[in-house]
């Protein structure tokens, strides 16, 4: 096993191959990977494709194909949810404060944010992409699950063995271990997170991803909000669970089915279940 | 911009295209493939088995078995295999103070020198095949089919089975039902013993049918630790006795061997067992420890122990150990020798299988990569005893001073090879 850092969370990698230097080998490469994706798709570092967009100020951008992929995507996502998943929506951040806190913003403060939302105002024509200005874009809600199938594919290649990628809690793994066991994973106790895990799952292959709201959060009228926003209000979304762990053929997959869910609220089992997703609910 | 709703039920099949279209283009875009993280999977298995009793039986074994994981979740697995005996195995008659000679069922004759258990030299060759289809259906429930066929001169055995496993709690438990129908046809070379007689029948095939049914539940404890729980049950009916197996007939009085007659079975087996298993995952290794009990109509009752340890090694070997004591009561109708002049039982057989007996075996297999070729090579040797009891509290006269019960040595290897692609 290697444990290293990437996209602001705990990375590890755990491999059915016992010579230090080759999970050492591995490990460096899943990491590469994580900081590639990290360096090219952050909105919080100046200088890449996202930072040229979200300052392009209303002139059309042409961008790379990778990025390109990762637009039709997002705007796949955008469809596929009536408009619930929009990598737009990140400026409604500025409204509120996620600190378990008992703020909220005013109707006012929030009508002019929500102007700047909305993927269908975007002109996507790929590969230019024009973005309103005012607008921005966000591609954290997919950046660590394509880095976790993104990295997975390039261990797949270089080793036969079986492995296990864990990019803070967003994991693929490649197949049955060598013992011919499923690779087991703990759950967090959503509300002790860190703590001792609560329960596990059994992983053979494939990717799996958890969308929750266990740590940001505000307290509204003894309501809990969470922090995911409900793009097309502004507001968290409500009546969902805790968490939602969906397991799939991709992280990416299970990322997105997950967060789909959890955009639905109180109908997020009912989600899940008529879309025939495996899933846990905490 | 007014949103079309997609329809319900079609949101994961479209995000699967969409993901999938990001991941493999990514393989155009930057240096690498995403198939391996996306696409289905290849799975290859051979293993030949070499089996061998210290002057008895010796089985050559190999097996294919090729399966195929789809992104879906179902899996496709097809096995062959082929199977050459020789040797000799015990007919059943007891030994003798005095030299025996015996028919084969094709005319020959075979003798046997005094003291020795008697035996039966075969040549024979088994073909089998089976299919199996796994798929899910919905998130929480699994399907298994399968198919099997096999044939060897004087058997052949066709069966179907099924299971659904359902995911329970969180997904911690599965619990399993499982039914299989089974038709096997046996056609006695040379014709059909006269049953507890020394004549032959007209030659024609005897039918048997199984029908069995299994209930399990297996529960994952902690990270580390999943135990399970078994229950089948077995009905067979039809044709159950061994063609070739033959019972001695002894004077009473000085134990001799008069003659030996065929043995017969009754015409209905019911078998109940309940397997407990453990598997517990310490850091690297893996310790896995079983416990069946059996019995059945027939009075044959047994228990097994069995624990295997994986001891991981560096560069991807692995050692593993094996012990298995086995312990069994004999049939009700089990017999060293009929007494000459008593009237006949309703069942009788000598059949070794049949006895009280013990075994234990030890074992060990070494699983290892080759630098030069992907997957997995494995080497699995073990030396199984399997004992009775020789000397009997029934035995009269001559019978006292023989060995009654054989005491088997036998000794396998294995060698396996398997690669996911």
């Amino acid at each position: 096993m290697a444990r290293f850092r990437a996209m602001g969370s705990p990375c590890e990698l755990l491999c059915d191959v016992d010579h230090a230097t080759e999970v050492k080998d591995l490990a460096a490469l899943a990491q590469f990977e994580a900081q590639r994706i990290e360096r090219a798709f952050s909105r919080y570092l100046p200088g890449n494709i996202i930072a040229r967009i979200n300052q392009a100020a209303g002139t059309p951008v042409t961008v790379d194909d990778e990025t390109a992929m990762l637009l039709d995507y997002a705007s796949t996502c955008h469809r596929l949810s009536s408009g619930r998943f929009d990598i737009t929506s990140g400026v409604l951040r500025r409204a509120w404060t996620f600190d378990g806190g008992a703020l909220v913003p005013t109707p006012e403060q929030l009508r002019p944010l929500l102007e700047l939302v909305g993927w269908e105002r975007v002109d996507w024509q790929s590969p230019v992409l024009r973005l309103p200005a005012g607008m921005e874009i966000d591609l954290g809600g997919i950046g660590k699950e394509y880095a976790v199938d993104r990295a997975a594919a390039l261990l797949g290649e270089r080793t036969s063995n079986p492995f296990l990628v864990n990019f803070g809690g967003d994991l693929f793994a490649s197949g049955l271990r060598r013992n011919g066991l499923p690779w087991i994973v703990g759950v967090d106790d959503p509300e002790q997170t860190g703590l001792e895990a609560v329960g596990q799952l059994r992983l053979e292959r494939g990717g799996l991803a958890t969308s929750g709201d266990a740590r940001r959060f505000v307290l509204y009228q003894g309501r809990r909000l969470g922090h995911i926003l409900d793009p097309r209000t502004g507001w968290p979304v409500e009546g969902a669970p805790r968490a939602i762990t969906v397991a799939a053929a991709t992280c990416l997959e299970a990322g997105t089915l997950a967060t789909l869910a959890y955009l639905r609220g109180a109908e997020a089992e009912s989600f899940l279940i008529e879309e025939g997703a495996t899933y846990w609910l905490a | 911009m007014q949103l079309n709703e997609p329809r319900p039920g079609t949101i994961r099949g479209a995000l699967r295209a969409a993901a999938c279209t990001l991941l493999a283009a990514g393989a155009a875009t930057v240096p690498s493939n995403a198939r391996a993280a996306a696409g289905d999977r290849w799975n290859l298995e051979t293993a030949t088995l070499i089996y061998g009793e210290k002057g008895g039986t010796t089985i050559f074994e190999p097996i294919f078995r090729v399966s195929r994981l789809y992104t879906n979740g179902q899996r496709l697995s097809a096995k062959l295999g082929f199977d050459t005996m020789t040797g000799a195995s015990a007919t059943g008659a007891m030994p003798s103070t005095r030299p025996q000679t015996y028919t084969t069922p094709s005319g020959n004759q075979q003798t046997t020198p005094a003291g020795k258990i008697p035996t039966r030299g075969f040549h024979d060759s088994r073909f089998s095949t089976d299919l199996a289809w796994e798929a899910p259906v919905g998130h929480l429930v699994k399907t298994n089919l399968g198919g099997h066929v096999s044939a060897e001169t004087d058997y052949q055995s066709f069966g179907v089975n099924g299971t659904v496993s359902v995911e329970l709690f969180q997904r911690l438990t599965t619990v399993s039902l499982g039914a299989g129908l089974n038709h096997d046809t046996v056609d006695p070379v040379g014709g059909t013993p006269q049953a507890l007689g020394t004549g032959r029948e007209d030659k024609g095939t005897h039918p048997k049918r199984v029908i069995d049914g299994m209930v399990g539940i297996t529960r994952v404890l902690t990270r580390r630790w999943l135990v399970g729980l078994n229950v089948g049950a077995t009905k067979e009916d039809g044709y159950l006795t061994e063609p070739y197996k033959v019972v001695s007939v002894v004077d009473p009085e000085d134990g001799e061997q008069v003659g030996t007659i065929a043995e017969k079975r009754p015409g209905k087996r019911e078998r109940t067992s309940i397997l407990s298993s453990s598997v517990y995952h310490f850091e690297r290794d893996v310790l896995y420890l079983s416990h069946r009990y059996y019995h059945d109509s027939w009075g044959v009752r047994s228990q097994t122990i069995d624990g295997r340890y994986r001891l991981e090694l560096n560069e991807g070997r692995y050692l593993q150990p094996h012990v298995r004591y086995y312990a069994q009561t004999a049939a009700d109708f089990y017999t060293f020798g009929l007494h000459s002049g008593d009237d006949l039982p309703e069942s009788a057989s000598s059949d070794y299988r049949l006895g009280d007996m013990r075994s234990s075996t030890v074992g060990l297999k070494y699983g290892f990569p080759l630098a030069s070729l992907p997957g997995e090579f494995s080497v699995r040797g073990e030396y199984i005893r399997q004992w009775g009891d020789q000397h009997p509290a029934g035995a009269v006269g001559a019978q006292r001073q023989l060995e009654l019960y054989p005491t088997y040595n036998i000794g396998t290897l294995q060698l396996g090879y398997s690669v996911g692609f």
